[in-house]
């Protein structure tokens, strides 16, 4: 029962006809901003970024969902015990190359911005404990790690700013509010322009 | 004084009483066959008349045959080469493998066949050419199932089936009759001076136009599923769960218009799977089921339900479809590295190689081992069996599980960022460690060499991959097809019949009745009968009825 390639191309070409269908009737295209960094699957087995990053104006912004868990070490965590400091999220593996790509300046950034006010926060999915402890302690990672095999707590997120692929960050401000996301990669300028900007008050 | 003739060849083509019957019976045509009316090329430099020209040319079915030969001709390379959103590994390969040939094939477009603009233009201009065939040949088929039929020819004699007979009735009294028997039957009538003409089976122009707004459904409706709908796949190992977001899907194809937040916002855990095979005879290490027992919740927070999706049997979660699509083995295997640490525990997806045995393949990644990155790859086996000298599996259930892996030390190259596949090692930066071949059951451990750590089969589990779509341009395109189909189908079986009828005052005083009959398109035959009926009908009401009155009692 392997998975038939054909049918792939066949929905490429459906997806494509469609196309044509919007144009003729008239079909009124409406993706956001969101849409508009809709990612493709790379065929790795995960649905990988490019590192596009977005950066929402205070009054844009959306409220980040009220979630919580079990971090790797076992003790529960809540995101609105962070109320009143930015907080970054990201979401990550220990199994995804780009996730270890970007795991030193998530590590270096972490340090830095702490005495601004800024908290870093791992979820780390589709892992096992062994391998994610192991990647923690590798990479000197000091922010707790939420354990979410099951991908809930991107789940909570699907009204907002979905994390779309992996690994993805966001940037909740002192509000509470989602003030930046970079799907893919991040990158020590993407992550750090939006943190200088949303520590500023901006 | 009844003279009935039969058919005569060639009589009806040349009568100049046939002359009078409008263009539309050559004009009449089967459903999605197009006129073929060659428009006369322009001469002059009008932009109108070009642009009209070049418009009758696109709509023309000719034009839309072409395209859909060279749709099917562009798909060719798409299967024959690997492309970019399927195999991304195959198409690097390929550009080692033919440096020189691939940056040409890439610059048309060759390794992204559905996405290429070339091929965009050949849809497109299908879709173009079939809307403007379709839709004003659906106006014209409305017009025609509401148009009256034409006056009656003058000699109705020469008409291939035709009856003269003479009656009591004077000419009114005959018309009047004739007109009321054909009204009786459900014929839609015309009438003028002395003439009737009648006509029948317009649900052939009904079932014609019935196809054709059916076809447009159809299109549209796979247009709806191309905008809204989306596919996915995920391979899940039993014990564990996932949510339809986009970051836990291992492929996804959105639709044009969907953006990550539509998507269903449900979770499935696979509690278990079973698959059973024939275990003797010729079908032997055949499957026989499979059984993918899952939880799931249509919500977060809504209460887990349990379902057995089976092949063909998806799980449905509100208008989304969970298929199973296939299934293997994932061995457990743990991981300590040089230092004594656990680096790896966990159940790890294995590809089946022979799908009759279900030997499956597959690699262990330890990037966090201490000193050194740590990769295996290797083989499981369900049923491990030892044929002189050789490992093999020798059934597709798991009676005897086996691995044999293959120790590598160095970089696994997981750390530049550039994404992998957890299928394959990558062992350009990696050696092999020196270990003779092993053979580990479930419990057995691997000593590496030099202290770079163990690696322990601890057991297995067993995965299934799963297809997640939505399309919501299912329902509609089977509503439109099944409509499509009954169009054709009345449309061949209904045929079109004119009887005209003329009244005239004969030689020797006497009203005289013409009634002559004409079957359009009379495909299945049995127009004859029909006709020999109706003008014994006809003769019977003229022969007994001598007033307008009694006519209106029978």
């Amino acid at each position: 029962m392997p998975l038939f390639p054909s049918s792939h191309a066949a929905r490429r070409a459906v997806g494509a006809a469609a196309m044509a269908v919007a144009g003729v009737l008239g079909v009124a295209a409406c993706g956001g901003q969101i849409a508009a960094n809709t990612p493709a699957s790379n065929g790795n087995n995960f649905v990988s970024g490019n590192g596009t990053s977005s950066y929402f104006k205070a009054g844009s912004r959306l409220a980040a969902p009220a979630v919580s868990g079990s971090t790797l070490s076992g003790a529960r965590l809540s995101l609105s015990s962070y109320r009143g400091k930015v907080v970054v999220i990201n979401f990550w593996g220990s199994w995804c190359a780009p996730c270890r790509s970007e795991a030193p300046t998530l590590a270096v950034l972490s340090e830095q911005y702490q005495s601004k006010g800024v908290r870093f926060v791992g979820v780390d999915i589709r892992d096992s404990p062994a391998s994610a402890r192991a990647f923690v302690q590798n990479f000197g990672i000091s922010y707790p790690s939420l354990n979410d095999p099951a991908d809930e707590i991107a789940l909570a997120f699907r009204h907002t700013v979905p994390p779309a692929a992996i690994p993805s960050t966001l940037v909740i401000d002192r509000n509470g509010q989602i003030a930046g996301r970079v799907i893919g990669q991040t990158s020590y300028s993407s992550l750090g322009n939006i943190l200088a900007k949303v520590t500023a008050g901006g | 004084m009844t003279d009935v003739r039969s058919p005569q060849a060639g009589n009806g083509a040349a009568a100049p009483g046939v002359a009078e019957e409008p263009a539309d019976v050559a004009g009449e045509t089967i459903a999605g066959v197009a006129d073929e009316t060659e428009t006369p090329r322009p001469g002059g430099f009008g932009a109108v008349a070009w642009a009209r020209w070049a418009w009758r040319q696109l709509t023309s079915m000719r034009i839309a045959l072409v395209l859909l030969f060279l749709l099917a001709l562009g798909s060719v390379p798409g299967s024959l080469l690997p492309q970019q959103g399927i195999d991304p590994a195959g198409v690097q390969q390929y550009f080692t493998a033919h440096p020189a040939l691939a940056p040409f094939l890439n610059a048309l477009g060759l390794f992204n066949v559905f996405a290429a603009p070339w091929f965009a233009a050949i849809y497109l201009l299908l879709f173009v050419s079939l809307a403007g065939c379709v839709l004003p040949r659906s106006f014209r088929l409305a017009r025609t199932a509401r148009a009256r039929p034409p006056q009656a020819p003058r000699h109705l004699s020469r008409l291939p089936n035709s009856v003269r007979y003479e009656t009591a009735m004077t000419t009114e009294e005959a018309s009047a009759a004739a007109a009321a028997f054909l009204t009786r039957r459900h014929f839609r009538l015309s009438q003028g001076e002395g003439w009737l003409s009648a006509e029948k089976g317009y649900r052939r122009e009904a079932g014609n136009l019935l196809f054709h707004v059916a076809l447009m459904g159809v299109l549209v409706s796979i247009g709806l599923g191309g905008l809204f709908g989306y596919k996915a796949d995920r391979l899940l190992v039993e014990g564990t769960s996932f949510a339809d977001t986009v970051t836990d899907l291992d492929a996804y194809h959105p639709g044009h218009l969907v953006s990550p937040n539509d998507l269903a916002p449900f979770s499935l855990t696979l509690d278990k799977f079973s698959a059973s095979y024939v275990a003797s005879g010729p079908d032997r290490n055949q499957p026989e089921s499979f059984n993918a027992h899952v939880s799931y919740t249509a919500q977060p927070g809504d209460a887990a339900r349990t379902y057995d999706i089976q092949v063909n049997h998806p799980l449905n979660v509100d208008a989304v479809k969970v298929y199973l699509l296939g299934h293997g083995y994932a061995p457990v295997f743990r991981v300590t590295d040089g230092q004594g640490k656990v680096v790896y525990d966990q159940a790890t997806p294995f590809l089946p190689a022979d799908q009759s045995t279900y030997l499956s393949e597959g690699v262990v990644k330890a990037p966090d081992a201490k000193p050194q990155q740590l990769g295996f790859a290797g083989v499981f086996l369900p049923t491990a069996v030892d044929v002189s000298g050789q490992l093999e599996s020798a059934f597709p259930a798991p009676y005897l599980p086996a691995v044999s892996m293959i120790p590598y030390v160095g970089n696994l190259g997981l750390n530049n960022g550039v994404p992998q596949s957890v299928y394959q090692l990558n062992t350009t930066g990696m050696h092999r460690l020196a270990t003779p071949v092993q053979v580990l059951t479930p419990g057995q451990s691997m000593k590496l060499p030099g202290g770079a750590g163990t690696l322990t089969f601890t057991g297995y589990r067993q995965w299934v991959s799963l297809q997640v779509t939505y399309d919501p341009g299912q329902v509609p395109a089977l509503i439109s097809g099944i409509a499509a189909l009954a169009g054709l189908v009345l449309s061949f079986l209904v045929r079109r019949r004119r009887i005209f009828v003329r009244t005239y005052r004969g030689d020797s005083g006497r009203t005289v009745v013409d009634v002559a009959g004409l079957a359009r398109s009379d495909v299945g035959g049995g127009f004859e009968a029909e006709f020999g009926e109706l003008a014994a009908g006809l003769k019977s009401v003229h022969d007994h009825d001598s007033s307008p009155r009694s006519e209106e009692t029978e």
